[in-house]
């Protein structure tokens, strides 16, 4: 915290402020929740966001979320947004993708907000009475990958460098890192800046932490960002700079030179992409979810499961949490639940669930304790936003397999064989272990033996009269209790 | 968190592998009927409840010892009595003792279907009993395996009682999804119980209604102390017949016996909740009229007698609130029924006029 001028400090904290005095004023008539969703790439955060507003819009089954199962629940409607300067998030093709052609929709590109207004009947005297029986919902889609960049707030450039090569030459790395390694041994950062150069080192840069992300090593730990996910920003120089071997002891850069410009758009970097993102979206969060693939990463072994445990370690100090008194609420918000959910519990059978849940409180105990200790409410979960399997058993050598049904998406391979997306099989995943420390452990040897296959979403049954019924889930409505179950009591 | 909960099986390594779905060896989840009487079974030899009771048949005592010897000295008396007098009547003429044949035939049989239907009713009880014991352990435990048997064993329960078929259903459906342990117990109170335990805060009220205004009105002691002991055996009768019990006269003592430990033990609790009010509400109520002070202690041990009758006949604990507590009960009983209340501001008017 040290690094970051005192002075642009306040200021910031100052704009949050105002703008949550504003927000606090409006919220007298209708108040609201922002709920932020994030995660990182493909943990599930756009199905989820469509599951929610299809079960919420088409009551769906919610047992265990109180309002809609004790039929309080009047009316759920799509408005529109307050923030006009944010893209909508689509959800009706993402609705339609998963319902109509039984695909898994596109994926976050960019933060994306949507308001879903919730018209509910309280069942506490003093609300019912007094209060508007509305909630505005408004539900922030963000990558995950975005909020790595919030520690880059206190870093600078020389610290932003040591720490990138420290990890480029770590040994699950160096394969992935060579091309950029040998090109910035030709580098040197006292040379005349080139606009060529730095666009050269920063294009190789990206490919390899592409090639960090891809399936195969399935690696998380990959600030900048927005480097993998630009947006708009794509070719501006804010996006065309790269970590260079800077000696610990250097003084300052010459005037003119390769590291004096790397560093200016590393400074662009933090004041035009990283700072309006967490003052436009992150500073005003009241609820937040955290979508953890944890299969993924067991499925691509230790290595990526070690790189996902820092990079959550790193997102979630980013997070504000705590419980803020009912006067400063007024200035500040705070998130004051964070839920942290294991999607893709459906790979699963649901004996397995629970060392699931364990797996990923052991993946988040750090944050978690860092929320836990400023006051906020965290809970972890193992859940599935849409529910694409069915359960089963299979006896096979005297033993019972618990296993699962589905449709393997077009192009998975088990044993050998490649699915075309129209057989449905059985399939036993292999066992989560017990004793997390082996699994943490890291050598290869303890390594779980596990496959994950991706399914298609499932089939939906449709009633006589051809309405389609509800998105089958695991555990959707006990996450949706816990994140807003108390400001619709 | 970090530890496994009790349902989860110990760890194996078994390699993943997949099935083709038309291979014989994959099975579907069974069929809901199977699924119940598989879930029914390990229940009744649950190893809980063996304990204590291999204990109970163990110990030795001297009342027993008496109590079987009398009980033996008496039946045999008996029969020889009914040898006799058939005897007799064969000697005085054929078809009496024909007759006597048939009527102690009819005393054999009614015998016997008596202790088959108390058997039965003490069985029932039993089963419930064993029924909250699983739920509440899985409950506590979060065991969702234990939670499925339990919900499986209520349904089974209510089979026969058409009102709660909705509540059935819902659970049923419930039991589909994947829902953890103490969610599932929690759904089965809000939607098979709750119904029921509303009934059952009404038998209750209505109960200490009745014993507050007979004993305001009644003119002699005896009365109103009959009048108590009635309505109270009644209420404990109807909320076990309404939670299932459905007790015959054994069970009755049986569960008679338990209320009033299960009222000694939580009494202290109660008193704590609410004492203060209920001795301001006595002395209040004492001062204005004795009579009428007298019907509001009765009433107050009604409604405790129903609470602990409740916690007693209920087939689950109460999991997600709190069960009714006697201030509930006194709370309807006192102010918000203007029906009580007149008539209870009549008995007083009725009773400053013969002073």
């Amino acid at each position: 915290m040290a690094r970051r001028p005192f002075l642009a400090r306040v200021a910031d904290e100052a704009r949050y402020a105002i703008d949550n005095l504003s927000e606090y004023a409006t919220d007298l008539a209708v108040p609201t929740v922002r709920l932020g969703v994030t995660g990182l790439a493909r943990s599930g955060k756009t199905v989820f966001i469509s599951a929610l507003i299809h079960n919420l819009m088409h009551g769906g089954r919610l047992p265990l979320f109180d309002v809609a199962s004790s039929g309080r629940l009047a009316k759920a409607m799509l408005e529109p947004q307050p923030d006009d300067d944010v893209p909508r998030f689509d959800v009706e093709a993402h609705v339609a993708a998963l319902v109509d052609e039984r695909v898994w929709p596109e994926s976050t590109r960019q933060v994306s907000e949507l308001r879903l207004t919730i018209e509910y009947e309280s069942a506490e005297f003093f609300s019912r009475t007094f209060g508007r029986g509305r909630l505005h919902l408004d539900i922030v889609d963000y990558p995950g990958e975005w909020l790595l960049d919030l520690p880059l707030l206190d870093k600078d450039y020389r610290e932003f460098s040591q720490e990138a090569l420290a990890t480029a030459n770590k040994a699950n790395r160096r394969n992935l890192a060579v091309d950029y390694l040998a090109l910035l041994a030709g580098a040197d950062p006292a040379a005349e800046a080139r606009e060529n150069t730095a666009r050269e080192l920063s294009a190789v840069y990206r490919r390899y932490l592409a090639a960090c992300r891809a399936d195969e090593h399935s690696l998380s730990m990959l600030p900048p960002g927005r480097f993998l996910m630009p947006g708009d920003l794509e070719g501006s120089p804010a996006l065309t700079f790269a970590p260079l071997d800077i000696g610990e002891d250097a003084g300052p850069f010459r005037h003119g030179s390769l590291a004096a410009m790397m560093e200016r758009r590393f400074e662009a970097y933090k004041t035009h992409v990283v700072r309006p993102f967490f003052r436009d979206h992150f500073a005003r969060l009241d609820r937040q979810i955290v979508l953890v693939d944890a299969l993924h990463a067991l499925n691509a072994g230790p290595s990526a499961l070690a790189d996902l445990e820092a990079a959550l370690g790193e997102i979630l100090t980013a997070f504000r949490p705590g419980r803020a008194s009912w006067l400063f609420s007024v200035l500040s918000r705070r998130i004051d639940r964070i839920l942290f959910a294991a999607t893709k519990a459906d790979h699963l059978n649901r004996e397995d669930h629970d060392r699931l849940e364990n797996i990923l409180a052991r993946l988040v105990e750090r944050g978690a304790r860092h929320a836990k200790f400023h006051g906020a409410d965290v809970e972890v979960m193992a859940i599935a936003a849409v529910r694409a399997t069915r359960e089963a058993s299979v006896k096979a050598n005297g033993d019972k397999l618990p296993a699962i049904l589905g449709t393997p998406l077009p192009g998975e391979v088990v044993d050998g064989e490649t699915y075309d997306g129209e057989t449905e099989i059985a399939l036993f995943p292999g066992d989560l272990p017990d004793n997390l420390d082996d699994l943490f452990a890291g050598d290869a040897v303890s390594a779980p033996d596990v496959r994950f296959v991706r399914f298609r979403p499932p089939k939906l049954e449709r009633t006589a009269e051809g309405v389609s019924l509800s998105l089958p889930h695991i555990r959707l409505d006990r996450a949706l209790q816990f994140l807003l179950g108390d400001r619709l009591a | 968190m970090t530890n496994p909960k009790n349902g989860a099986s110990p760890r194996r390594n078994r390699k993943p592998t997949a099935f083709r779905i038309d291979d014989r060896r994959v099975q579907e989840p069974l069929e809901e009927a199977e699924t119940l009487e598989r879930d029914r079974a390990p229940v009744a030899g649950s190893p809980a409840e063996a304990g204590p009771r291999v204990d109970q048949a163990r110990r030795f005592g001297w009342g027993k010892l008496f109590a079987i010897g009398a009980g033996g000295l008496l039946s045999l008396g008996f029969g020889l009595a009914i040898d006799a007098l058939i005897r007799d009547l064969f000697t005085r003429n054929d078809w009496l003792g024909w007759a006597g044949v048939v009527l102690a035939a009819m005393v054999a049989l009614g015998l016997f279907g008596l202790a088959l239907r108390e058997i039965g009713s003490l069985l029932r009880l039993k089963r419930i009993d064993e029924l909250r014991m699983t739920l509440a352990e899985a409950a506590d435990g979060d065991d969702e395996k234990r939670a499925r048997q339990g919900l499986a064993e209520l349904i089974q329960l209510y089979k026969a009682r058409p009102e709660t078929a909705a509540g059935r259903r819902q659970l049923r459906e419930h039991m589909r999804e994947i829902i953890d342990g103490r969610d599932l117990v929690t759904l089965a109170e809000r939607d098979l119980l709750s119904p029921l335990d509303a009934r059952a805060r009404r038998i209750v009220t209505d109960s200490a209604k009745r014993v507050s205004v007979v004993t305001a009105v009644s003119p002699r002691a005896i009365v109103d102390l009959l009048m108590v002991l009635y309505e109270n055996f009644r209420l404990i009768r109807r909320l076990s017949d309404l939670y299932g019990g459905r007790p015959g006269f054994l069970g009755f003592l049986r569960l008679f016996r338990k209320v009033v430990t299960h009222l000694a033990v939580t009494g202290g609790m109660a008193a704590g909740d609410s004492l203060v009010s209920q001795l301001l509400g006595h002395g209040l109520a004492a001062r204005l009229s004795a009579r009428l002070g007298e019907g509001v202690v009765n009433g107050l041990l009604t409604a405790r007698i129903g609470i602990a009758a409740i916690d007693v006949c209920r087939p689950a604990p109460f999991v997600s609130g709190r069960g009714p507590t006697v201030s509930d009960v006194t709370a309807e009983l006192f102010r918000s029924d203007p029906q009580a209340k007149a008539l209870l501001e009549e008995v007083e008017n009725a009773g400053g006029k013969d002073a």
